[in-house]
C-alpha cells in the first residue's frame, strides 16, 4: 500500500465515493426534480405538467 | 614501485606500475609488450590503429562499495550481430588486497563485474536456457563471439587485439552471469547493473555521465515487483468492496413503503391519478419505484412523479414498458420486460404520494393492463460499487502493460528479439 | 622441541607449531627438516622473487570465527604468474592452507583422497566428485612448479618437479584442489572467501594503499 501511494489514495477515494453513492443514492438516470408543485394536484392530477408527458412511440415486436 | 622502461617499438617511455603485470601497452604506439622480459619484448604492434579514450582515466582511483580500486587496464571489445558491430568498454580495476574487478560500459549502461568462484547449475526452463546461481534464475540472453578491439594499460594476463572468445550472457536483473570460453576453458563472471552516476561519484569524474541509451540486458525494471504489489493492492480493495457490499446489504434491507394494484384501460377518461400518502422516515435514502404489469405483446408508458406533499418537490420520471413474445423458425422468443424500476436517489424524509399517468395505444391488442406499484426505500445502489471495481482495475492494468513493454524492449536486444507476445507475459489477467 | 639452533649457521630457530616437519632458518635461509630432536639442513632457498601478496609470515586472520596465524608458505610459479599457499595454524592447533592466486582467497584443509581420482595426465576438465554432499567439478588445471618455501610446513617440500593442480568448484563457494605433487595425490577441500571475510591483521604494508 505504501509502495503505491497514488493508487492507494485513488482506491480509497473511489471506494468511499462508491459506498456513499450506494448508501445515499446517486444516479444519472432520467429523474428530474420539479419544485413548487401545488397541493391541488392531489385533487386534480391531470393538471400536473409532467416533464415526460405525451410520450408516443411505437415499439413493436421482433 | 614504478619501473620506467623504453618501448622497443617507438622508443617512448613505458611505465610499469603494478608488480603483477604480464602484458602492458605502450601509451604512444599501442604496442602490446611482455612486461616480464627486461627488454619489453613486443608481442603485437599496429599501424594507424584507432584510439579510444577511456572515460575513467587509467591510474585514477574510485571508492566502490567493496573498497577502493585503481583503474589499471582498458579495453574495447565488440561483437557483430547481423553485420552490425556493437562495442563496449571494459575497465580492469585493481586493489592490491582485494584483487581485480571490472567495470563495463555500453551506451551509458554500466556493470560492476567480478569473476565467479562457483559453477552455476543448469535450471529447469520452459523456453530459454537458464542457470541457477545462489537461488536466482538467470535466463539466457545472448551468445556471441567477442573480439578485443583495443587495449591500453597493464594486465596481469595475456592480452591481444583481435583475440576472440565466445561469450554467453544470462540475466536476472539487476545481475548478470557471463561465461567466456577460450580453448575449452570456461571462465564465469557475475555483474551488477550500476547507475552511471555511481561510477562518476566513485571516481570523481568531471561533468555528468552520458545518458544511457535504450534498455540494457540486466537493467532492473522500474516496474519489477510493482506489478505484483499493484495487483495485491487491487485484491485488497476488492475485498474491502465485497465487505462494503455485505455491510450495505445487512444495514440497508430496504423498506416496502407502498404497494397497490391498479388497472388501466386507454380512452376511458382522465388517465392520471394520485396514490394515497405514505411516509418516509430517517435521512436521505434511495427510493425504488417498481412497476409490474401483465402486458402481453403490448406496451405502456408511465409518467411517474414522486411528490413531497409538504414541500411541493416532485421527482419526475417516465418509463416505457413493453413485452413481446412469439414463435418463429428459431423457436420461442420474447423481448422486453413486464416490469421496470425507477431509482430516485437521496430522497429526504417526509410525506409523499405518487402521481401516475399511464398511457397505452387506444387500439392495443388487449385494451389495457393490470399493474402493481411498489415503493421501497433505503435499498443500496450496488451499481456504484461495481463501477468502482472496474475503475480500480485501471492502475494495475496500466502497470502490467508498462512492465510488459519494458521487458519487451529488453528482450528485443537479445537472441530472442524481436519478442513475440507470448502467453507468459500476459500477467494482467 | 620448540626451540633449536640452525645446524647451518647456529641461529636460534623457534617452532610455533609442534607438528611442523620443515622450516626455514630466518637468517641463512637454510631449509631445515626435523628428525626426532635434530634439525637437518637439506638445502638453501633461493632468493624468493618480489612477492606482491599482502600476506606474510605472521599475518593473522579468522576463518569461520576461528583465529589463525600464517606460519609457512609455498610459492608456486606457472605460465601466467605465481601464487602462494600459506600454511595456517589455527588457535585449536589445526593446520590449514590459504591460497592467494590472483588475490582470490580460499581456505582449505587436507582431506582423505577420494577413490578413483584419475592420474594427472588423465584428469578431464569437468571431472566431478561429491564431498559431503557437495558437487565439486574440475574447472581449471594448472601445471605449476615449486618456486620457494618459507617458514613451517607440515611436510618436506623443496625442489619438486612441475606438477598438476586441479581446482574444483561447486555451485556455491566450496572449493577443492587435487595436488599431484605426491603419489597418491593430496586432496584439499575448503571455501572461496572475500578479503573482508578473513579479517586480516598484520598484513604487508603496500605503499600508497591502506
Amino acid at each position: 500500500m505504501f509502495k503505491h501511494p497514488i493508487f492507494a489514495l485513488y482506491g480509497m477515494l473511489l471506494l468511499g465515493a462508491a459506498s456513499l453513492a450506494s448508501y445515499r443514492g446517486f444516479t444519472f438516470s432520467d429523474v428530474d426534480t420539479v419544485r413548487g408543485v401545488p397541493k391541488s394536484i392531489r385533487d386534480n392530477p391531470g393538471a400536473y405538467r409532467a416533464i415526460y408527458s405525451s410520450y408516443h412511440r411505437y415499439s413493436g415486436g421482433k | 614501485m614504478v619501473r620506467t622502461l623504453e618501448c622497443p617499438n617507438c622508443g617512448g617511455t613505458v611505465q610499469l606500475k603494478y608488480e603483477r603485470t604480464l602484458n602492458a601497452v605502450c601509451i604512444q604506439c599501442l604496442s602490446v609488450l611482455d612486461a616480464t622480459t627486461p627488454a619489453l619484448q613486443i608481442l603485437q604492434k599496429f599501424q594507424g590503429a584507432q584510439r579510444y579514450e577511456p572515460r575513467i582515466p587509467l591510474g585514477s582511483r574510485g571508492k566502490l562499495a567493496t573498497g577502493e580500486y585503481e583503474a589499471i587496464g582498458f579495453q574495447m571489445r565488440s561483437i557483430e550481430v547481423d553485420g552490425v558491430t556493437y562495442s563496449w568498454a571494459e575497465y580492469l580495476l585493481y586493489n592490491p588486497y582485494r584483487g581485480y574487478r571490472y567495470l563495463t560500459e555500453y551506451n551509458g549502461h554500466w556493470n560492476d563485474i567480478r569473476t565467479l568462484r562457483a559453477i552455476p547449475t543448469v535450471a529447469k526452463s520452459m523456453s530459454k536456457e537458464a542457470l541457477m546461481h545462489r537461488g536466482a534464475k538467470y535466463t539466457h540472453f545472448q551468445t556471441a563471439t567477442a573480439a578485443t578491439a583495443f587495449v591500453m594499460g597493464e594486465f596481469p594476463w595475456q592480452v591481444r587485439v583481435g583475440e576472440t572468445v565466445e561469450v554467453k550472457d544470462y540475466v536476472a536483473p539487476p545481475s548478470t552471469l557471463s561465461s567466456e570460453t577460450t580453448a575449452g576453458e570456461v571462465v564465469w563472471s557475475i555483474g551488477q547493473y550500476t547507475p552511471a552516476a555511481a561510477v562518476w561519484t566513485a571516481f570523481g569524474l568531471p561533468g555528468a555521465p552520458p545518458p544511457a541509451v535504450g534498455i540494457y540486458a540486466n537493467q532492473p525494471s522500474p516496474f519489477k515487483g510493482r506489478v505484483a504489489t499493484t495487483w495485491a493492492l487491487f485484491g485488497l480493495f476488492s475485498l474491502v468492496l465485497i465487505l462494503a457490499m455485505f455491510l450495505l446489504a445487512i444495514a440497508m434491507p430496504g423498506q416496502r413503503v407502498f404497494d397497490r394494484k391498479y388497472s388501466f384501460a386507454p380512452g376511458t377518461g382522465e388517465p392520471s391519478f394520485v396514490t394515497p400518502i405514505f411516509r418516509f422516515e430517517g435521512g436521505d435514502r434511495n427510493v425504488d419505484v417498481t412497476i409490474n404489469t401483465d402486458l402481453r405483446n403490448d406496451w405502456a408508458y408511465l409518467s411517474l412523479a414522486l411528490i413531497n406533499d409538504d414541500t411541493g418537490v416532485a421527482y419526475d420520471a417516465g418509463k416505457e414498458i413493453g413485452y413481446y413474445f412469439g414463435t418463429d423458425s428459431d423457436g420461442q422468443w420474447s423481448e422486453g420486460s413486464r416490469g421496470t424500476t425507477v431509482t430516485i436517489p437521496g430522497v429526504p424524509a417526509g410525506t409523499y404520494y405518487l402521481r401516475v399517468e399511464p398511457e397505452m395505444e387506444k387500439d392495443g391488442r388487449y385494451h389495457g393492463m393490470n399493474y402493481e406499484i411498489v415503493v421501497e426505500r433505503g435499498k443500496p445502489e450496488y451499481i456504484w460499487l461495481f463501477l468502482a471495481w472496474f475503475a480500480l482495475l485501471i492502475p494495475p492494468t496500466i502497470t502490467s502493460i508498462r512492465a510488459f513493454s519494458f521487458e519487451n524492449r529488453r528482450w528485443a536486444e537479445s537472441d530472442y528479439g524481436p519478442l513475440v507476445k507470448s502467453s507468459s507475459g500476459d500477467d494482467d489477467d | 622441541m620448540t626451540n633449536a639452533f640452525c645446524p647451518s649457521c647456529g641461529a636460534p630457530v623457534r617452532f610455533q607449531w609442534s607438528s611442523a616437519v620443515q622450516t626455514t632458518c630466518p637468517y641463512c635461509r637454510s631449509i631445515l627438516v626435523r628428525h626426532d630432536v635434530n634439525l637437518e639442513a637439506v638445502g638453501k632457498v633461493a632468493d624468493l622473487p618480489v612477492d606482491p601478496s599482502p600476506i606474510q609470515i605472521g599475518t593473522e586472520g579468522a576463518y569461520r570465527e576461528k583465529p589463525f596465524v600464517v606460519i609457512g608458505r609455498i610459492l608456486y610459479k606457472y605460465e601466467l604468474g605465481a601464487w602462494n599457499e600459506w600454511h595456517l595454524i589455527f588457535s585449536d592447533g589445526a593446520s590449514g592452507w590459504l591460497s592467494d592466486a590472483s588475490l582470490e582467497y580460499a581456505v582449505s584443509f587436507q582431506r582423505p583422497l577420494p577413490p578413483n581420482v584419475p592420474p594427472a595426465r588423465e584428469l578431464p576438465r569437468g571431472w566431478t566428485q561429491h564431498v559431503d554432499n557437495v558437487m565439486l567439478q574440475v574447472t581449471t588445471t594448472t601445471w605449476a612448479q615449486y618456486a620457494g618455501v618459507e617458514g613451517e610446513l607440515p611436510f618436506e617440500y623443496w625442489g619438486k618437479e612441475q606438477v598438476l593442480f586441479a581446482d574444483m568448484r561447486s555451485p556455491d563457494a566450496q572449493f577443492a584442489t587435487i595436488d599431484y605433487s605426491e603419489e597418491p595425490p593430496l586432496f584439499f577441500v575448503g571455501e572461496a572467501l572475500e578479503f573482508d571475510d578473513l579479517r586480516f591483521k598484520n598484513l604487508k604494508r603496500i605503499e600508497g594503499w591502506s
